[in-house]
């Protein structure tokens, strides 16, 4: 696998994207979801999600993708503020359970269409980069139908990433990834880090993130209970022994 | 619980009176009409059950479009419970048109404008109590519902529109008598018992369907506690 | 960038990506025109339809054909968006969400208006009279346009529910049905050969349709896909 790290120009000085949530509640049915909760992440931190299957990670990254409506609460992304205009969206890359791909287009087809849709300069030259990145350049041509599941969380991760974003959301990355594609994802993250992106991950197996994450946010019943930095763990004896069993 | 107020108590009363005395003005009160008989008095209440039926699914609209810019359950409540007491309205309209059409048509059922426009009414607003009983969440209920009655609502008068200029470009024999009162003349009386029904029968639409949205607030706080 | 071409832009690429999507997997027109050929030849078999068909059954049963076909394209059209949820992939793109309504709207006339095309011939053919009018066309783009804007905006909707694909048919039916019936009439008149005057209004109707079930999926489209 080819580990590309200068395919977009790295911007470090300009970090803009801190997210900010504040007393954020939705309701499933009456059972609430999330429970008025509350956390700033600064911007240009990686900061890994844990909690049980369940507890509403899901919901809060897709909340802050602005693809679920929170029915009260105040969320800021990035300098836009809480009133979200379309060009907001630009700032954020998600990756969901789903791959959001098209199975009867090829890899190259489906970020094209992507590309397209955030008007990018010079779509061929980062796509075809992207698709060496995740190493998939040899069914580059081939449907997705045909793709297996990792290969499908690779092309989804390519285009998680397509058009830069400063704000990662990333649910569960790791799913379905061998362990070369887990190892390029280590590094792209870690280098996407550096370059100051903000890249909040959520993952019920946090283990290996841990040696390079900058902080980690517990939800428990639809509220953060512990947000620390990685270093600062050991301080947090419930949140160390929980990393501990989910290890 | 939620106390049932005083108005709604005061609308019940009025209801009470006002429905059995509509009745006796209709049937004592008001002239058999010469050519079509004391089957003409079927009238009174078609109309009016019509009416409100009409003005239900309206309510229904508004409410829905005021559900989605508050967000606010309770007009969901309204926006439902008038769909569903709309939509017995409607049933008696046509089952009053049909018993009417029998002896004066010859038939109990005809493909007239008003007839077919309210029969597919009710088909629309069956369907959105399908749609409601699909959906999983009481919010996607209520969202998905209030679009689906505005668009309804403002379908029901190109259909309207459509069988009729549908039926009048036809040469046929329909366009005279109508389901309404165009064709015979009201003398006063008649006309004093048409607009008290018309009166009662909103009267009683907005009791039913008061009723019916304190039962579905009551509802959703039962199953509140529930969870 | 000017936010008008980022619009016109959206929507011109999420038309081209169905396209694309349409010609690779040809799941869309083919199966459409094989369900209308084959509603053709059931209504033919059942209602004993002779060759010398009068202009309005065949211009009823062009339009039966097409509107139940047209199901078929409405529910593969959002299924396929739905599937691996691409739908969130055009729900986060940087450009006004009513943009996505456009493009699977117009991906979704241009699929059932060339069912249509395929029809004509094929309609000449059996029933011996010349099906190729300039006018016919355009009645088809204006009732195709009516039906697919607001096939689109339900198809959404019913997409939403448990049962999925399976309501779009009773939803979309009985709230199309003036678009169905101006359509008929309009086909109906153009086929007699009668001058423009007798279907101007069916077709201004038609155009009207047109504009309120564009702005119901303008207004209500985000609403619809919202969680």
């Amino acid at each position: 696998m080819v580990n590309n790290l200068n395919i977009m120009s790295a911007n470090p000085e300009k970090s803009s994207g801190q997210i900010v949530v504040k007393n954020l509640l939705k309701r499933y049915h009456t059972k609430p979801v999330l429970n008025q909760l509350s956390i700033n992440i600064d911007a240009g931190a990686l900061c890994i999600l844990v909690g049980d299957n369940g507890v509403g990670k899901t919901t809060l990254l897709r909340i802050l993708a602005g693809l679920v409506h929170p029915d009260s609460g105040e969320i800021a992304i990035g300098n836009s503020g809480s009133s979200r205009e379309p060009q907001d969206r630009r700032m954020i890359g998600y990756l969901g359970h789903q791959s959001m791909l098209y199975q009867d287009l090829n890899a190259i087809e489906n970020l094209t269409h992507y590309a397209r849709l955030y008007r990018l300069p010079q779509a061929n030259m980062i796509i075809s980069e992207l698709i060496q990145s995740v190493g998939l350049e040899k069914s580059q041509h081939q449907m997705v139908r045909t793709y297996s599941r990792g290969m499908q969380q690779r092309l989804s991760i390519a285009r998680s990433l397509l058009h830069d974003p400063e704000v990662l959301l990333l649910d569960e990355p790791y799913t379905g990834l061998d362990k070369q594609g887990a190892q390029f994802l280590d590094k792209r993250l870690q280098s996407l880090h550096q370059q100051g992106k903000t890249i909040f991950l959520a993952a019920h197996r946090p283990h290996r993130l841990l040696s390079f994450a900058s902080h980690v946010a517990w939800l428990i019943d639809g509220m953060i209970a512990e947000y620390s930095p990685v270093q600062d763990i050991p301080r947090h004896a419930n949140l160390a022994a929980y990393l501990q069993e989910s290890a | 619980m939620t106390k049932k107020p005083k108005l709604l108590k005061f609308i019940d009363i009025l209801c009470l009176i006002l429905v059995p005395g509509a009745l006796v003005l209709i049937l004592f009160y008001t002239p058999t009409e010469r050519v079509m008989g004391s089957v003409q008095k079927v009238f009174y209440f078609h109309v009016s059950a019509a009416w409100a039926g009409m003005l239900s699914f309206l309510i229904a609209a508004a409410a829905g479009g005021v559900y989605l810019s508050t967000r606010r359950q309770k007009w969901d409540w309204l926006s439902l419970s008038s769909i569903e007491v709309g939509l017995v309205f409607g049933l008696i309209a046509i089952l009053s048109g049909m018993i009417w059409a029998q002896p004066i048509w010859n038939t109990w059922w005809v493909w007239d404008p008003r007839l077919t426009t309210t029969a597919i009414m009710e088909l629309i607003y069956l369907a959105y109590f399908i749609l409601r009983s699909s959906l999983n969440t009481p919010e996607s209920q209520a969202r998905l519902g209030a679009v689906y009655a505005i668009v309804s609502a403002a379908t029901v008068p190109l259909t309207f529109f459509s069988i009729r200029l549908f039926r009048t470009i036809h040469p046929v024999v329909i366009a005279a008598g109508g389901s309404g009162g165009s064709a015979f003349n009201m003398t006063p009386r008649m006309l004093l018992a048409f607009f008290v029904s018309l009166f009662v029968f909103t009267l009683l639409l907005i009791d039913l369907v008061w009723h019916r949205s304190r039962l579905a607030k009551i509802q959703a706080i039962n199953q509140g506690e529930g969870v | 960038m000017n936010p008008f071409w980022d619009y016109l832009n959206a929507i011109w690429n999420i038309l081209r990506k169905d396209l694309q999507v349409e010609w690779r997997g040809k799941q869309g027109v083919p199966v459409m025109l094989v369900f209308a050929l084959l509603v053709v030849f059931l209504f033919n078999f059942a209602l004993q339809l002779s060759p010398d068909l009068q202009a309005g059954l065949a211009a009823g049963l062009l339009w039966v054909s097409l509107a139940f076909a047209s199901t078929l394209g409405l529910n593969r059209s959002v299924s396929l968006e739905q599937e691996n949820k691409a739908m969130d992939g055009l729900l986060m793109a940087p450009v006004d969400r009513s943009a996505i309504f456009f493009g699977k709207f117009l991906s979704n006339f241009s699929f059932t208006f060339l069912v249509g095309l395929v029809l004509l011939p094929v309609f000449s053919l059996f029933y011996q009279q010349n099906m190729f009018k300039s006018m016919l066309v355009l009645v088809i783009i204006l009732g195709l346009g009516a039906y697919t804007s607001l096939g689109t905006l339900l198809a959404a909707l019913s997409i939403q529910t448990r049962t999925r694909d399976v309501l779009l048919p009773v939803l979309l039916y009985p709230l199309a049905l003036p678009i169905l019936i101006a359509a008929v009439e309009a086909s109906r008149s153009i086929l007699a050969g009668q001058p423009i005057s007798d279907y101007q209004s069916w077709m201004t109707f038609l155009l009207a349709c047109n504009i309120l079930f564009t702005a119901a999926g303008l207004m209500f489209f985000e609403t619809i896909l919202e969680e």
